[in-house]
């Protein structure tokens, strides 16, 4: 009988991903959240490590469209004005162009959660996990979305499995020689 | 003699008591209907925007159709509205688009395209434009119950040119009269008395006003009277600005078919294909001379009248300082540049116009959506479209044993979000009636067959790619009927085979016994919680697709599986605006996960398996590239239906043909509807497939075609993947006993 692990180390060969970018301890190349928008208390806690957990471990970063990157912005610009809808719009707008960009699908996930949408937040993270590194950083705030949104719909041994799952993102990264 | 005074006083105050009344109603009845009047406005239907970016995938002519399709026309792109292609390199000068959430002003664009891909944007000084959209398409409009075509203009957004030319041409003493102008219509009528015919009208523009909004056309001299007073009326409540922006969004300007056009806002689009404020001198001339008699100096019916007409007015403008001499010379010079008749008549989308009402109407009231001027966006693409109607019409010519014989449907979607990119429902673009592609419900044969798979493999303790399923003669029972014996396609049994295979090569009597295990509640449950109702007929050749679906039922049941399991409503309508740029509609992408993710990529590796080993695999010789196509075929009893469903990383496309009246026609899936289906995916810019497996999922080595593991170096090894734990646990002979199974890496594709 054949056992392995559930985490694959096959998953860091996957193509889509161009760069993989090692971040150790201190976390310099970590995600620069974006400042908090009037409901963003929600959002902020699925987007900001816990205080006393930098992000850790391997951190993956794809390689972005312009197209794209050009309306991610726009929507945090649109988030930080407190307008949702148009963030929302924006990253429709991006989706259409790459519908499976984990970056922007996690995006719309915690927009959705500043909306109090939780069934979409919870479908948007987990699509986002789905096509994503499922390590590092985005699969905590994929994990840590979905808790919240299970959370929220009352569904507590949900989510209860949605933050067990969240400590497997922190896949220490392969040591340097 | 007293009698006579008294006589004429007793007329005069006849005259006056029954005038007062009547004047007294015409003054109230213009000032009142002017200020409640509301311009009922066609709703319009726009496709997809387009949006532009280095690397996008588009090809030089794609970039023309959807150039063409938004209205622009290939010229000297210094004015707005108009493109210049040269080679792959195109120079546009976008007009502005008010989007429903940001007005994009009229920009001039450069466009670089090699090999099917846009290289770059630029501005036209050089440097990067970033993402730019073209405004959309239109596709057609909600025309409002009195068939009035207008697009509403402020006055504030007319050229000056038009305001003032209009003055000049109609009535120069418009800023001053009070309604009606005494020494105009004196000079009228000497110029008429001295040639014999009316030549010239005296109305001014506020009395044209009147008889356009209020009055018939008829030619007494009560109707003047009325005309005349009501025209005082409007002048003495409002302002000449509020006058004039109303006439010139009322004036008539000709006819399309049934349609009226009003307002030099929807000529403009109408007969030079640009918005008003894009109107060269020129054009607004002949727009203007128009108003005199639209029909009698129609640019098209009447071009030699409609010139002379244009060159009258422009003298008028040049001689009352509206332009100068070079501007008459060159504008006289040009010619009439009107629009072909083709290009005016807004391009058919029949078929998906029909889709977007019906959607319309599950949320609004007729009355809201026709003269409403709301604006709806919704999710077409006018290039994938026209590459569609292409595939339908020359494929079916190319398989068809009597030329005419078959018909057939097209469904194109975008699957991660469920919007409908194409649709097409009679081989004959322009023609449009039964729309097939969401109204011919027909046998679906063995397209249904992956979602008896799909069942199967949600039970991985018990099934997987390698189950060995028993694919023989089977005589089912049922109540009073005779016994069922289904058959394979080509009459013969082929006796254990893997599931995988069984799914591929779409083998009967295998997915009858499979069909057997899992059940037919199971089945028609699954195909209703994919969002399609099957009907309740209990006979077990459902297993085989013998229940009737529409070729739009059939793209939703599909849609989960190409959107790697996440399951969201197929829609047209992105968004809906009201006159005032407010959205009072939004249809937002939703997406459900749907439960057995795995299952269902299992089922997406066994479609991939279809293409490349099984009945699909002709696709690898009809396609000229192989993006990775996951598809499935499907024929019914005695050939009367062929279907082919096929995705890719970016497309869904369910492409239906047979005959309107269900006679056999000789069609099969392979043969008929997977020829269209790669000419349509070949023409659309794919991009490689590249899925994510679910966690969950494990790859192993197996000695094909037995259910048991190996190693890479067995002779027969494949690599499969399996729902982590229902792998076989048995190993192969072919492996020495000191070997163990080894785990295959993964694998894409």
């Amino acid at each position: 009988m054949i056992r392995t692990p559930v985490m694959c180390i096959r998953r860091l060969a996957l193509p889509v991903f161009v760069a993989v970018v090692v971040a150790l301890a201190l976390g310099a190349c970590g995600y620069q959240p974006p400042m908090p928008s009037e409901d963003g208390g929600t959002v902020e806690r699925v987007r900001a490590p816990a205080p006393d957990q930098p992000p850790a471990g391997l951190q993956v970063f794809p390689l972005r469209n312009a197209a794209v990157t050009e309306l991610t912005e726009a929507a945090h610009q649109a988030e930080r004005d407190g307008d949702l809808d148009r963030a929302a719009m924006l990253l429709e707008r991006a989706l259409r162009i790459e519908s499976r960009d984990p970056e922007v699908l996690q995006h719309m996930a915690e927009i959705k959660l500043g909306q109090a949408d939780w069934s979409q937040a919870e479908s948007y993270a987990s699509r986002s996990f789905d096509v994503g590194p499922r390590v590092g950083e985005l699969c905590q705030r994929n994990w840590r979305t979905m808790a919240l949104a299970r959370e929220r719909q009352a569904r507590h041994d949900d989510a209860h499995q949605a933050r067990e799952r969240l400590q497997a993102c922190r896949v220490e990264p392969p040591p340097r020689f | 003699m007293r009698l006579i005074v008294y006589f004429i006083l007793f007329v005069l105050g006849l005259l006056v008591g029954l005038l007062a009344p009547i004047v007294w109603w015409l003054d109230r009845e213009a000032g009142q209907r002017f200020t409640e009047r509301q311009w009922t406005q066609a709703s319009r239907v726009y496709a997809r925007p387009l949006e532009l970016y280095a690397g996008l995938g588009l090809g030089a002519e794609d970039l023309g159709v959807e150039l063409e399709s938004a209205g622009l026309q290939s010229g000297n792109p210094a004015q707005v509205g108009y493109f210049a292609r040269n080679g792959q390199r195109f120079d546009i000068h976008l007009p502005g688009f008010a989007f429903p959430e940001e007005t994009q002003p009229a920009r001039r664009i450069l466009v670089e395209i090699s090999n099917r891909q846009v290289l770059s944007v630029s501005q036209a000084n050089g440097s990067p434009a970033g993402l730019q959209r073209l405004p959309p398409a239109e596709l057609g409009t909600l025309m409002p119950l009195d068939d009035r075509d207008r697009t509403l203009v402020s006055l504030a957004d007319f050229p000056p040119l038009l305001v003032t030319g209009i003055q000049a041409v109609e009535d120069r003493q418009f800023n001053h009269h009070h309604g009606i102008d005494p020494r105009g219509l004196i000079r009228a009528a000497w110029a008429n008395m001295r040639r014999g015919e009316v030549v010239q009208g005296g109305s001014t523009i506020t009395q044209q006003l009147v008889k356009n909004l209020y009055l018939t056309p008829d030619r007494s001299l009560v109707r003047k009277f009325n005309e005349a007073v009501m025209a005082i009326s409007l002048e003495r409540r409002f302002s000449k600005a509020d006058i004039l922006e109303a006439y010139l969004n009322e004036v008539y300007l000709g006819q399309d078919g049934a349609t009226a056009i009003h307002g030099f806002g929807r000529a403009s689009e109408y007969y030079f294909g640009v918005p008003v404020q894009g109107l060269a001198p020129e054009q607004i001339a002949l727009l203007i001379g128009m108003v005199r008699g639209a029909s009698w100096y129609h640019p098209v019916r009447n071009p030699t009248r409609a010139g002379e007409r244009r060159e009258r007015v422009l003298s008028m403008f040049l001689e009352t300082g509206l332009i100068d001499r070079a501007t008459f010379e060159q504008a006289n010079r040009r010619d009439l540049q009107v629009r072909s008749r083709q290009q005016r008549r807004s391009r058919n989308h029949g078929e998906f116009m029909d889709l977007v009402s019906r959607q319309l109407r599950q949320d609004y009231r007729d009355r809201d959506l026709r003269g409403t001027g709301l604006r709806i966006f919704t999710t077409l693409d006018p290039a994938a479209q026209r590459h569609a109607e292409q595939a339908l019409a020359n494929g079916l010519a190319k398989v068809e044993r009597n030329a005419g014989e078959l018909q057939g449907a097209i469904v194109l979607v975008e699957p991660a979000s469920g919007e409908i990119r194409a649709l097409v429902g009679d081989r004959n673009p322009g023609r449009f009636g039964f729309n097939r592609a969401l109204d011919a419900r027909r046998s679906v044969g063995s397209v249904i067959k992956p979602f008896v798979y799909l069942l199967a493999l949600a039970q991985p303790e018990r099934f997987h790619l390698m189950s060995p399923l028993y694919d023989g003669p089977l005589s089912i029972p049922i109540a009073g009927r005779e016994p069922w014996q289904p058959r394979n396609y080509d009459g013969e049994s082929h006796g254990d085979v893997p599931l995988i295979e069984a799914l591929a090569m779409s083998y009967n009597q295998a997915t009858v016994s499979l069909g057997l295990e899992v059940g037919l509640p199971g089945l028609f449950r699954l195909l209703r919680q994919l969002g399609v109702e099957p009907g309740s007929d209990p006979h077990p050749s459902a297993y085989l697709g013998a229940i009737s679906l529409t070729p739009m039922q059939v793209a939703q049941l599909y849609q989960a599986l190409a959107a790697e399991g996440y399951s969201t409503p197929l829609r047209a309508i992105n968004q809906v605006v009201d006159a005032r740029g407010q959205a009072i509609g939004r249809y937002p992408m939703r997406m459900r996960p749907v439960r057995d993710h795995e299952a269902l990529a299992l089922l997406d590796f066994g479609l991939r398996y279809a293409v490349t080993n099984g009945t699909a695999r002709s696709l690898s010789w009809r396609m000229r590239n192989d993006p990775g196509v996951r598809g499935k075929t499907g024929t019914t009893n005695d050939r009367r239906d062929a279907w082919f469903v096929g995705y890719t990383r970016d497309w869904l496309g369910v492409v239906w043909t047979g005959r309107d009246d269900h006679a056999p026609a000789g069609v099969s899936g392979a043969g008929s509807a997977l020829p269209v289906w790669a000419e349509l995916f070949d023409a659309l810019p794919v991009r490689e497939y590249s899925r994510s497996w679910p966690e969950a999922i494990e790859w192993f080595w197996v000695d094909w075609p037995s259910p048991l593991l190996a190693g890479e170096e067995c002779p027969e090894a494949r690599a499969m993947p399996f729902t982590a734990g229902s792998q076989p646990s048995t190993t192969s002979p072919c492996m020495n006993n000191s070997e163990t199974p080894r785990r295959a890496r993964g694998r894409r594709q």
